[in-house]
């Protein structure tokens, strides 16, 4: 059964580095939010069992996203990959709730282990 | 003017822009071990009375630096003069700031992120270049630089919380490089 995934990213070129880096062999139903109301909708509407989190975006954020989800409860997995790399922004990231931070330009191989880290691989 | 860019290209750029001001707020953080605020990157083709306008603010020092190499052109930043002591605070100068301190620590400032922005920009689009030091730049009233007669200017804001720093970073490129930077963005949307 394929998993239901979705990248949440203003930038359409790194939406596209997100698909590109996910392994072919994996069963992956993509959607694609540009702003964080719209990664919102997409996880409650059953759209993301695992969520790609950019973290500058308008509308609502990718903070303001992990602040939903935590005051939810909300189970799905998120792996944030952005581009502020500050460690203050990691360590806020992880503690609202994010599994894994991935740097930009993002790796596949970065991704691959995260996911792996989630079991999914 | 702002029709420079197709959506892709700008899309493109702004990205390359964020991920470069990421490492810039980085590069800071590090000095200060404080978490900087990042804006979303602005990309706009100005107008050389628009830049006159960008760079007139009273409020704000500011710096340039000049780069030269596969791209050329200036980064400025614009730092607003309320700030400059707090930052400093956190880089050690000591308090209160002389005039002398102020230009120092304002340089400090400009040379971490300009430095930071430009390498991680330049690299992304494997366009080195070479960057001078940066300069206090004080411009005359409604002039700007002739080279600038066609401008791409990509802004970033970082900002502390609770302290009055507010700098924004600000990369000109001449009109060669625009086209420099338009064709390298083409090859990159075509990979």
């Amino acid at each position: 059964m394929p998993i239901a995934v979705t990248i949440a990213d203003d930038s359409m070129m790194s939406r596209k580095n997100v698909r590109k880096a996910i392994p072919t062999h994996w069963q992956a139903e993509i959607t694609e939010a540009t702003n964080g109301q719209e990664a919102l909708d997409a996880v409650f509407a059953g759209k993301a069992e695992v969520l790609f989190l950019d973290l500058t975006m308008p509308v609502l954020d990718g903070y303001d996203v992990l602040r939903a989800l935590q005051q939810r409860h909300h189970k799905c997995a998120v792996i944030v990959i952005s581009a502020d790399i500050q460690p203050q922004a990691q360590t806020l990231v992880r503690s609202l709730g994010a599994f894994a931070f991935l740097r930009k330009p993002l790796e596949p191989q970065q991704l691959h282990e995260a996911l792996a880290g989630l079991g999914l691989l | 003017m702002n029709n420079l860019l197709s959506s892709d290209q700008r899309d493109a750029l702004q990205e390359l822009m964020n991920i470069a001001m990421g490492q810039a707020a980085n590069a800071m953080a590090q000095l200060i071990e404080v978490r900087i605020i990042l804006s979303i990157p602005k990309i706009t083709a100005v107008t050389p009375e628009q830049l006159s306008g960008v760079l007139a603010e009273p409020a704000v020092w500011l710096t340039r630096q000049s780069f030269s190499g596969a791209l050329r052109g200036e980064v400025l930043s614009l730092q607003v003069k309320a700030g400059v002591e707090a930052i400093a605070g956190y880089l050690d100068f000591g308090l209160p700031l002389t005039d002398k301190s102020t230009e120092a620590a304002v340089l400090e400032v400009a040379n971490v992120l300009a430095a930071a922005c430009l390498q991680g920009f330049t690299s992304q689009l494997e366009l080195p270049t070479r960057l001078a030091a940066p300069e206090l730049y004080r411009p005359k009233a409604s002039t700007v630089d002739a080279a600038w007669a066609i401008t791409l200017l990509m802004e970033v804001e970082f900002t502390l919380t609770d302290t009055p720093f507010d700098a924004r970073v600000v990369i000109c490129l001449d009109p060669e490089s625009v086209q420099h930077l338009i064709s390298r963005l083409n090859t990159m949307l075509e990979d």
